[in-house]
């Protein structure tokens, strides 16, 4: 897949008018290295123009305007080997074979700085504005991380444009010495300048790596070897080329993008002006800018309109002029006003004005910052301060002042006003913590809190035992301490040597609390306690002290401690791994509280066994009065009985499904008395709905909870339905592999199965969350709806460190399949037909049909369309096949996690099918390794597999073919779509990707079709018999020797559980 | 006969935002006793009639056009202090952190001419005698019309930079700053040693300084993790008083005479521009085009 970069071409070249930004994208593929002599190399893996300009049309992002291009850009590269040819003394013979890395690939530790062309598309100002304006928001899997940064700045543009945070102004161009009429930011407000800064330290730096390349004269002139270096260094200063961090670079490219803007709908209109402005707004409304002046006016208006500026605001450089107010510790001491210089870049870094003057080359270093003409910043910066705080001035009739007392009435006036207009045109202003605006200098309260004496903390409507007092600037304050203070007239009070101030609303707001004090119940302190800055009845809540039994509750609730285990209860066959004992604990936690839980674990870390032996637990305690109803999707339905009869035997677990399923409500409440679980699926749920709507469950349990990600959906309906008849609070469980936290849109209709108080109504929930999160990327938002949420969810990855260590680095996973109805009759038949053909068939020639047999039951197993040797895949393709429609909804969570798999099927037919079905559902590219490759073909599948970053996810192997030799250690997940006799040739296959360099645990998943041959295989597989035994030695020749009577029970459909 | 003092170069209009130091200025003119002369020389240069003013050096040339058709060739200029002079001047200077401190964010300190007592010097001209002029018109009269339409524009020109007054004095503004610098530099040493002797030097409690620097590393090449800001989320307008037109004040250009709305017509345009783009770039920022549909 290719990946879209952007990368600035500055107007400060030689070469270029104006400046552009550089589209450019590549794609890997196999490259020899490159050597750099004297010429930077074409990029290997970069697209051309052409190639650029078709992927860009076919995903809709064609700018409208564009122009080619091609530049030279500097980026991080491998070099594979330095040769050295000792023969020539000439340095320049170096050759450095190398390869650019690519964005998402791994980091070797080894990586130099390398040139490199490319080809690409350069848009103008006005054109990148209006592009970028049009990409989304938050990522996109065609687009670079960079293009994000890109996207932000458009939209920075666009804030400052509505602020009308700009002014015009007349600069010169540095290499032109011709001026132009430019609509330039106006960054005076404090919080536009951290912005500034933000955007400087999160630029990506492949946004601005372009170097100045001109052919290099050594080239094309005859001058002698000796003088190429020379040359080189000349024109051709690449190799020593690092873009950095810069902020001015920054402001380059935000003026480029809002003048474009601005300039583009400006219409000048000269009545009234005065030749000089005339000309001037001509000039701002045309397309370059260009200013026909004579050079004493042009400095004139440069220096005019630069002055005009500065008025407001202070020019961007490394560091500002710093302000910090220091209270005494006396009430009657006079207050202290410091001078400093402080970075930019970073707040903390500052340095006192007594250092600023006495560096004495007028260069200061604030930590790894240089900062030039220190004492000139620091005296502007003073200069400012005497327009807006004029009483600073008697502190600076000395040559070198560090700063100037002041009166409690002066501080008072900085606080309050002067601070933030001081703050707006570029000076520093730093305040006692306890007075500065933020939360903690408001007046507000500190909590205590337990449980009371009786409770468990299981109700969350239960009233706590609290105490409260007041507390402003981290110093807590009685009642009658409060009285006394907000008598004093004066507005700064020093309270137990902190000053505060108190506001008019605080009295009031305070009265209000005191008069009518609140209760705390235990939903509430969960909230004030989820995050910072809460408030109770208007007042901010600093600080909620919980005694030991609210505490251990609390922190339970906010995953800040680890539940409970609960050990492997009695009547579980085998044993729960250390996490899973913790899953257990959380279940039951949240169970205590009648609250719903989302168990959202990993894929292959065992979900359905945490929750068979959390039921276990639940009747070990007499808790499971009445049935729990499970509802899965039709593809796991045998797994699940499965698993039970095999971990949990003693529940007693019935399936409504199929055609002899219950319809009668009567018989169907009398079948339910004695079972402990119902297991249905989704459609029959919907289909049986009046019959399940009558039950009153113990509760509902979803597995794969992420199919009712649809709230209007005819599932999500039939679920809401049979969850509003129950009364008394149901068990409510969902189960998921998907990582759901992340996917807003599914999370409400999860959460209003599970808690439906907890996000409101979907109206509510779409303006508050989706809208801002999906359209916005808004991570306020995100954040908030996350703290929301988080109680409910538990979700532990394999890669985490607590369960890593208790995996096993190979997992075999087994999905047990029935067949579609279609599957089985198909199945049926062929076994009738071929047993009757067999019989009439005389042994020497049945060898073959026997096989013949074996192989064509394995197909149908896999899917109709294969037995029946279809080319194309129908619109029912999906349908036809259960096995399809599980591996599917594993692929999904796969791909959804960015992980790679290699899926092995004997069959190359069922290859190609399942290729062309799953590039058009995943719409990428998968690659299918078969007998038929060619050499060449197999080592670019490999070679993208395992290198390319942004390769494939999907490996789909011929079992022949790709089942030995390879090194496919990328992969974490094996898929065995079909069985082989011999497990052998299975763990080969397994090894591609479970061998040395392979740094994941790997999931091995292995599709059994529940009565079929397929699973007689297995277990003759397992069972190790003496057939077993043969099978393993001899291939498939031993079936041969099977008599019909044999070989039919091999081979018949064990109709057990396969009714419709 | 113009009964009013002339306050500003273009008239009574703007009286009180202009500069104390373009006021002062303007006083020196007003003090010509040849009030006739003077009226004649206020509507020379309102009606446009001085074509340039060029500072160049240490001497302004204007040019006015009179009476002939070749215009008039003026110059005029100040009597520069010697450099035994400046180096009081500058000690002054850099003896009172006030000073370089307005100096630098570009105002003119009221108190400046104490930094040139000291020389018995001045920086303003202290009458119209101090002022030296030249022009190429036969009027034996100085200053002539010619001349004193040019004063009354120089008013406008001081606004634009109070660095221009030490130049007529004989240091530009980047000498007279790096001189300022040196020479604090020096007294701030001799200051120290002599304070060593008598206390050690107050030990700031600055905490040591964590470095931030920013690694290079490929990892930064290409991720960009960051979330778009929370006030860049929805996008809304501020009130026009905000916005750069308005609180920029009046540009510091010499007006032209001729073109007396000029600066306010100007500022006008602007601010009207501010709010028809404010309103657009919220509409576009609640709302973004998709780029299929982007057809012009």
């Amino acid at each position: 897949m290719s990946l879209l970069h952007a990368t600035w071409l500055s107007k400060n070249w030689p070469n270029s008018n104006c400046p552009v930004l550089f589209l450019w994208a590549d794609q890997w593929k196999v490259a020899t290295p490159a050597n750099y002599q004297f010429e930077p190399s074409c990029h290997p893996y970069a697209l051309t123009n052409k190639e650029l300009k078709n992927w860009l049309s076919s995903k809709e992002l064609l700018p409208q305007k564009l122009a080619d291009q091609s530049a030279c850009l500097t980026l991080p590269s491998k070099v594979l080997k330095a040769k050295i040819d000792h023969d020539h003394q000439n340095s320049t013979n170096k050759a450095y074979p190398s390869l650019p890395l690519q964005a998402e690939e791994l980091i070797s530790n080894k990586y130099e700085w390398w040139p490199w062309k490319i080809e690409g598309i350069a848009l103008t100002s006005l054109e990148a504005s209006r592009w970028l304006a049009q990409l989304p928001l938050n990522n996109d899997s065609n687009l670079g991380e960079e293009l994000l940064w890109w996207t932000h700045l458009q939209r920075w543009s666009l804030n400052l444009i509505a602020h009308g945070l700009w002014l015009p102004q007349v600069k010169l161009n540095t290499f032109k010495t011709s001026q132009r009429a430019r609509w330039v930011p106006l960054l005076n407000q404090e919080n536009e300048r951290k912005r500034l800064e933000e955007f400087t330290k999160r630029m990506p730096l492949v946004t601005n790596c372009a170097v100045p390349w001109k052919t290099s004269k050594a080239e094309t002139s005859t001058a002698k070897n000796s003088n190429k270096s020379e040359e080189l260094s000349i024109y051709n200063p690449l190799a020593s080329f690092r873009p950095r961090h810069n902020r001015l670079e920054v402001m380059e490219i935000l003026e480029e993008i809002l003048d474009a803007q601005l300039r583009n709908e400006f219409k000048p209109n000269d009545e009234d002006l005065d030749p000089l402005l005339a000309q001037w707004q001509e000039a701002l409304g045309s397309e370059n800018g260009s200013l026909d002046l004579d050079i004493e006016d042009t400095k004139r208006l440069v220096k005019a309109t630069r002055s005009w500026k500065e008025g407001l605001s202070t020019k961007v450089r490394a560091a500002k002029t710093c302000l910090q107010l220091i209270a005494p510790v006396n009430n009657d001491d006079p207050w202290q006003l410091e001078f400093l210089l402080q970075a930019e870049a970073d707040d903390a870094l500052k340095v006192s004005a007594c250092k600023v003057w006495a560096s004495d080359s007028n260069e200061l270093k604030i930590g790894n910052i240089k900062i030039e003409e220190a004492s000139e910043i620091l005296l502007e910066g003073l200069g400012r301060t005497l327009k807006y705080f004029p009483v600073i001035e008697r502190g600076l009739e000395i040559p070198t002042p560090t700063g100037v007392k002041l009166s409690p009435a002066e501080a008072f006036v900085l606080i309050k006003t002067a601070a933030a207009k001081l703050r707006d045109c570029g000076v520093g202003v730093i305040l006692p913590k306890s007075l500065s605006k933020g939360l903690a200098s408001r007046l507000g309260i500190t909590i205590t809190a337990e449980l009371k004496e009786n409770s468990q903390g299981t109700m969350l409507r239960e009233k706590l035992q609290w105490n409260w007092e007041f507390m402003i600037g981290g110093i807590k304050l009685t009642i009658q301490e409060l009285a006394r203070l907000s008598n004093k007239k004066s507005p700064l009070l020093n309270h137990k040597g902190t000053w505060i101030e108190l506001r008019p609303n605080d009295k009031k707001n305070t009265e209000e609390f005191i008069a009518n004090p609140p209760e705390l119940s235990l939903n509430e302190a969960l909230q004030l306690t989820a995050t910072e800055g809460n408030t109770l009845k208007k007042l901010p809540v600093h600080h909620f002290a919980a005694g030991p039994r609210l505490k251990n509750v609390l922190e339970q609730y906010h995953h800040q401690k680890k539940p409970e285990a609960i050990a492997t209860p009695e009547g579980f066959i085998g044993k729960l791994r250390p996490y899973q004992q913790l899953g257990l604990g959380w279940l039951a936690f949240l169970n205590r509280f009648n609250q719903g839980a989302c168990l959202a674990d990993d894929m292959g870390l065992g979900k359905t066994i945490q929750l068979l032996a959390f039921i276990q637990h639940l009747k070990n305690l007499n808790e499971l009065s009445k049935p729990l109803l499970l509802i899965a999707p039709t593809s796991v339905l045998t797994n699940w009985k499965r698993e039970a009869s095999k971990f949990t035997p003693e529940l007693c677990l019935m399936e409504h499904y199929g055609s002899k399923r219950c319809s009668d409500q009567k018989k169907f409440r009398e079948e339910l008395r004695t079972i402990d679980i119902l297991l249905t699926s989704y459609g029959l749920l919907y289909r049986d709905n009046e019959l399940f709507k009558e039950i009153n469950w113990h509760g509902i349990v979803i597995d794969e909870a992420q199919t009712i990600k649809n709230p209007k959906s005819k599932q999500s309906l039939a679920i809401r339905n049979i969850s509003q008849n129950l009364t008394s609070n149901p068990l409510k469980i969902a189960l998921t592999g998907t990582p759901i936290e992340n996917r807003v849109s599914e999370i409400w209709a999860m959460m209003n199965f599970l808690n439906p108080k907890v996000l409101g109504d979907e109206n509510f929930f779409n303006q508050r969350y989706k809208l801002p999160i999906e359209h916005y990327g808004d991570i306020s938002s995100m954040n908030d709806l996350k703290i929301r949420v988080n109680p409910f969810i538990l979700r532990r990855i394999k890669t985490d460190k607590s369960i890593i260590s208790d995996l096993p680095k190979k997992i075999e996973l087994i999905e047990w399949i029935n067949l579609s109805k279609e599957q089985q009759k198909l199945y049926n038949q062929t076994v009738e037909k071929s047993l009757t053909e067999l019989n009439a068939t005389s042994p020497n020639l049945r060898h073959g049909k026997t096989l013949g047999l074996l192989t064509r039951l394995k197909q149908i197993c896999n899917h109709p369309a294969l037995a029946l040797k279809e080319k194309h895949i129908d619109t029912d393709f999906f349908k036809r096949s259960t096995k399809l429609q599980r591996l599917e909804e594993i692929l999904d969570e796969v791909i959804a996690s960015n992980e790679r798999a290699l899926l092995f099927t004997q069959f190359s037919e069922w290859g190609s099918l399942l290729q062309q079905y799953l590039e058009r559902k995943y719409a990428c590219e998968i690659f299918f390794l078969h007998g038929g490759t060619s050499k060449n073909n197999r080592q670019i599948m490999i070679d993208r597999f395992q290198e390319d970053p942004r390769g494939p996810n999907l490996f789909l192997l011929s079992l022949k073919a790709g089942g030995l030799g390879l090194n496919l250690t990328r992969a974490s997940h094996v898929f065995h779509i079909d069985r082989w006799w011999n497990p052998a040739v299975e763990n080969q296959a397994t090894d591609r990707a479970y061998r040395i360099g392979q740094t994941k645990s790997v999931m091995v998943h292995k599709f059994i079709i529940k009565g079929s041959i397929e699973e007689k295989i297995h277990q003759m597989i397992i069972k190790k018999s003496k057939l077993a035994e043969d099978i393993v030695g001899s291939g498939e020749n031993w079936l041969s020797t099977l008599n019909i009577e044999d070989l039919r029970k091999l081979i018949v459909l064990d109709n057990n559980h396969n009714e419709f | 006969m113009i009964n009013n003092e002339i306050t500003t170069a273009i008239g009574t209009e703007g009286l009180g935002e202009q500069s104390w130091w373009v006021q002062q200025w303007m006083e020196l003119i007003n003090s010509y006793r040849y009030k006739k002369r003077l009226g004649r020389a206020w509507n020379y240069a309102r009606e446009g009639n001085v074509m340039s003013i060029r500072f160049e050096g240490r001497r302004i040339h204007a040019r006015v056009q009179g009476t002939e058709q070749q215009p008039y060739k003026i110059k005029v200029w100040l009597d520069v202090l010697e450099d035994e002079d400046w180096k009081y001047v500058i000690d002054a200077l850099a003896r009172k952190a006030k000073w370089s401190a307005q100096l630098l964010a570009g105002e003119m300190p009221i108190d400046i001419e104490k930094a040139f007592a000291t020389t018995g010097k001045r920086l303003f001209p202290f009458n119209l005698q101090e002022i030296k002029s030249e022009c190429t018109c036969p009027d034996k009269a100085n200053p002539c019309k010619h001349i004193s339409a040019v004063y009354f524009l120089m008013g406008e020109q001081f606004k634009e930079d109070p660095f221009i007054l030490f130049q007529l004095r004989g240091r530009d503004k980047n000498k007279l700053l790096s001189d300022i610098a040196k020479r604090r530099i020096l007294i701030n040493k001799e200051d120290l040693d002599t304070t060593k002797t008598l206390q050690k030097q107050p030990n700031q409690n600055n905490k040591e300084i964590v470095s931030t620097s920013l690694m290079n590393s490929p990892d930064h090449w290409w991720s960009y993790k960051a979330n778009l800001d929370d006030d860049l989320v929805v996008i809304t307008t501020a009130p026009e008083e905000t916005a750069g037109p308005s609180i920029a004040g009046e540009l510091p250009l010499a007006k032209d005479p001729k073109f007396p709305k000029s600066h306010k017509t100007f500022i006008k345009n602007l601010i009207s521009h501010s709010q028809n783009q404010a309103q657009k770039a919220m509409l576009e920022a609640m709302s973004p085009k998709k780029i299929s549909e982007n057809i012009e």
